[in-house]
């Protein structure tokens, strides 16, 4: 009857805004993450980000990643390194804090995010003249 | 890649690229230099939390809170509810023409569900914000483009998705196609790929968020 009547989800509920610490901390991570759920925390990578996973959802949202907190709304998908790439696309079941197998080269490059959008964007050397001149007010 | 050129020929290049206004090249790098020095890649990574320095929390606006005057906060703060509106309901119009259309479909469905985002399709072009152009542009076609992205009612967006709306593609030699619908109208978001994945376009989508969100149209229309 309680299964019926969708009591035993009423106690996850409890228990996630008990998990996320208190009403209103549920309710920001609510408003932030779009979503509010209860999982064992997997790890948390250099950049601050924690990864979760409770099996108890269904594929595709059995895992997930809470982004760190300095970068409050602006997360992107991009941020996520990546080692845990795999991890979070079901490529692998080992988290890279588990798996000892994963090759650390010193060439590696650290992780960059999409800089789309920003000053920092990407744009590669054109080797064809402009078709418009800038002005130079220095030129006399 | 940029260390296997000889440094000779690498000044060349870049004396040939230095006049245009090349966003690489911003800063006046002097040749005498030394070449290993130059030639690291420039590359921003992301900052690294320690449990001992927690950086500072990024505020919601893009503009920031420090405005010159109070009218000038007050229209950015109005610009941010502006754009929290209309990045919260972006409508785009169907323009499915070839087989990126199919993933185009797939955003819609419950694996990737576009509602939760507030992006709804719609069927008429002065109901829609956007257009994700999605296919093979060709030179029979590109007048109906034109002609429905005139009647979408500003502000409008434009998706292009996949190789051959972006460039062609693999038709770009072909004699009927249009090498990019960037030729026809003004495109926003690029979405790589061929077909891209329905996931590739909802981050496309997710980065037009964004875009929308450092839209200033308030200050602009104060600062003229």
């Amino acid at each position: 009857m309680t299964k019926f009547l969708g009591i035993n989800r009423l106690g996850r509920l409890f228990q996630a805004i008990r998990e996320a610490g208190g009403l209103k901390q549920a309710y920001l991570k609510l408003y932030r993450n779009d979503d509010l759920k209860t999982g064992t925390l997997i790890g948390i990578d250099k950049y601050g980000n924690k990864y979760f996973e409770n099996p108890y959802y269904f594929y595709g949202r059995n895992r997930w990643v809470e982004f760190a907190t300095h970068v409050n709304m602006d997360y992107d998908g991009s941020q996520i390194p990546a080692e845990w790439f795999g991890w979070m696309h079901y490529k692998t079941d080992l988290p890279p804090i588990r798996d000892g197998c994963r090759p650390k080269y010193k060439w590696i490059a650290d992780h960059s995010e999409n800089l789309s959008g920003t000053k920092e964007a990407y744009a590669p050397y054109s080797t064809t003249p402009q078709k418009i001149e800038a002005w130079d007010p220095k030129k006399k | 890649m940029l260390r296997h050129i000889g440094a000779p020929t690498f000044a060349k290049l870049l004396n040939a690229t230095r006049i245009t206004a090349n966003a690489s090249c911003n800063k006046t790098v002097s040749l005498t230099a030394p070449m290993s020095h130059l030639l690291v890649r420039q590359q921003q990574t992301m900052p690294v939390v320690d449990t001992n320095n927690s950086l500072p929390k990024k505020g919601y606006s893009p503009f920031g809170t420090k405005q010159s005057s109070m009218a000038e906060w007050s229209l950015a703060r109005l610009d941010d509810l502006l754009n929290w509106g209309r990045k919260g309901s972006i409508w785009p119009l169907t323009f499915g023409l070839a087989c990126c259309a199919v993933e185009m479909m797939h955003i819609a469905a419950p694996r990737y569900d576009m509602d939760r985002y507030g992006v709804v399709f719609r069927a008429s072009p002065r109901q829609a914000d956007v257009i994700i152009v999605a296919g093979t542009l060709t030179n029979k076609m590109a007048p109906a483009l034109r002609k429905v992205y005139d009647q979408m009612p500003e502000p409008r967006w434009v998706i292009s998705m996949g190789s051959c709306a972006n460039g062609g593609g693999y038709y770009h030699y072909s004699y009927s196609v249009v090498r990019g619908c960037d030729r026809i109208i003004p495109v926003d978001i690029y979405v790589p790929g061929c077909p891209p994945t329905a996931e590739a376009l909802m981050y496309g989508v997710l980065q037009l968020q964004k875009k929308v969100k450092r839209m200033k149209t308030l200050q602009m229309w104060y600062r003229k």
